[in-house]
């Protein structure tokens, strides 16, 4: 009976937990998609503002009739209509409500020693959703992120042809100076410079660059430098030591309300939620901390279902050796009677 | 043994990033030179007065570009040094139609909305040795033509019905540079100071 009741107690997650990982990829995806198409539409009302079509190259008007194609259920007038969805994940427009990254908010105050409201307001919403949730813009939207796995993935398959990749690891309180270091060099020279090293802001800047005026700047070059960081000297370096924003969203997201945590009683000590992790944490010790971005593939990976979402604001201290688990299981062996009445009383 | 061969594989990941770097290093050197002494270009309408205020509040997000229906705003990239990702007009390429809607795009102080008339982004100059009316090379006006702001920015000169002459309503917005047949284009947009009064 008691035996029972704690069964029920331990009951499996909430089965839709298991598969949150692959909504992440649909929502990175999304993410990375919009990017892409936003310039190709504003190409699109160029040409339409412009009245332009028979001048066009046939490549041109081939976007021309693809974005017209993509748009034409959805709105009137294109040149007006589109315009609202705008912008990239560093600051953006949705039908008039704009919201911006809390790292942009920071780094202009910092460049222009100023409060400018209106500015500040719009990042209000991303920091209220990063103190319940985390560090999940890192996770779950940065569009750099979606690269950065899939070079994860590039890593283990050159690991498989056997080629030598860095699996180095630095102190991850390397980042928090570099946010430091971008703030007050912005506050130095009176330009956001932490725009520059921020790839999220990178991208959808330098996506835009190359779809609606052609050529790169600067940031393709520095993007591509941390890719080549993240291959041969740490995986998902950049994120995981360096990246300022994710420093900034980790603090904000310290005490955040929505966390991971372990079932003790069901985990087997398998450690494939720490070989999953890409930001190098501890799942398998209950060592979540601060850096979690709820990006759920340990969830998804546990074989026990021994991962799953509470709201709680700190981390359930260590539990000790999951109870599914060898050394639990020898101990308790060892052990005898004590810890089976331990487990009734629990 | 252990030393030699971490230094061995530093040289082979140093010899990679090089090797990575070397086709922009030689797409830059095969690449024609830059063209001579830029003229200036122009911050979008509504852009703080003060460059260097106007530099720190830009947060590079390129929304107004984004926005811009002549697609006229550029951003300083590789050139730009601490400029870097903010928006520039080149005339020459797009001038600006002055439609608003990158100010009202800015999420920050860098461009505020402002009236159509207080919009201060210079004030064109024309260069009366090259302009072809106003060395009798015959008859032009586009520049007058195109300015949306019509009489109040740019008209013909008393007596002579082509040679063009800038009035103080002119904001500065590029169209006239954009349409100026002229090839070496005698009608560009300086910073309005009080040395460039508008010459009637």
């Amino acid at each position: 009976m008691t035996g029972g009741e704690g069964e029920m107690r331990h009951a499996k997650p909430f089965f839709l937990w298991r598969h949150l990982n692959k909504l992440r990829w649909v929502s990175l995806s999304v993410v990375f998609a919009m990017l892409v198409l936003l310039p190709y539409l504003h190409v699109y009302q160029t040409y339409v503002a412009a009245h332009a079509y028979d001048l066009l190259a046939p490549s041109e008007q081939r976007v021309y009739d693809i974005m017209e194609a993509l748009t034409q259920p959805f709105i009137g007038d294109p040149a007006e209509d589109l315009d609202a969805v705008k912008g990239n994940t560093w600051s953006a427009t949705f039908w008039g409500l704009k919201l911006s990254d809390p790292l942009a908010a920071l780094g202009q105050m910092a460049a222009g020693m100023t409060f400018y409201w209106p500015f500040l307001f719009t990042a209000l919403i991303p920091i209220g959703l990063s103190v319940v949730f985390g560090r999940f813009f890192c996770g779950w939207i940065c569009p750099a992120t979606f690269i950065y796995e899939l070079n994860s993935n590039l890593v283990s398959w050159l690991r498989w042809a056997g080629l030598k990749v860095g699996n180095r690891r630095f102190d991850k309180r390397l980042k928090y100076g570099v946010l430091a270091a971008g703030l007050l060099l912005s506050a130095a020279t009176g330009s956001v410079l932490v725009a520059a090293i921020y790839p999220p802001a990178i991208i959808g800047r330098e996506i835009y660059y190359m779809i609606g005026i052609g050529g790169f700047g600067a940031g393709t070059m520095f993007f591509l430098g941390t890719l080549l960081f993240d291959l041969l000297v740490a995986r998902r370096g950049f994120c995981r030591y360096l990246c300022p924003g994710g420093a900034l969203y980790s603090l904000l997201g310290r005490y955040r309300l929505l966390r991971i945590r372990r079932i003790v009683e069901t985990c087997n000590d398998c450690a494939k939620c720490n070989a999953v992790c890409e930001f190098d944490l501890d799942p398998l010790r209950d060592g979540f901390g601060q850096e979690c971005n709820n990006c759920t593939a340990c969830i998804a990976v546990c074989p026990t279902d021994a991962l799953a979402f509470t709201i709680r604001i700190t981390d359930y201290p260590a539990q000790g050796p999951g109870h599914l688990g060898r050394q639990y299981r020898g101990k308790a062996a060892a052990g005898g009677k004590t810890v089976a009445g331990q487990e009734d009383a629990a | 043994m252990e030393r030699r061969g971490a230094l061995r594989r530093l040289i082979a990941y140093a010899a990679l990033l090089a090797a990575s770097a070397l086709p922009y290093g030689v797409s830059t050197m095969l690449a024609p030179g830059r063209a001579a002494a830029k003229r200036n270009y122009l911050r979008p309408p509504g852009a703080l007065k003060d460059d260097a205020a106007f530099v720190s509040a830009c947060i590079g997000c390129g929304l107004c570009g984004e926005v811009c229906p002549p697609r006229c705003i550029r951003f300083h990239t590789r050139d730009g040094g601490l400029k870097v990702n903010t928006p520039y007009i080149d005339p020459e390429q797009a001038g600006c139609i002055l439609c608003d809607k990158c100010m009202e795009a800015c999420p920050t102080e860098a461009l505020t909305v402002i009236p159509r008339d207080e919009i201060d982004m210079g004030i064109a100059e024309i260069d009366q040795s090259a302009c072809y009316p106003w060395v009798d090379k015959g008859i032009c006006g586009a520049c007058v033509s195109i300015c949306p702001l019509g009489g109040k920015a740019i008209s013909f000169k008393m007596w002579n019905q082509y040679r063009p002459i800038i009035k103080d309503g002119c904001v500065g917005c590029g169209l006239c540079v954009e349409v100026c047949p002229h090839p070496s284009v005698p009608i560009w947009v300086v910073e309005r100071s009080p040395k460039i009064s508008p010459r009637v």
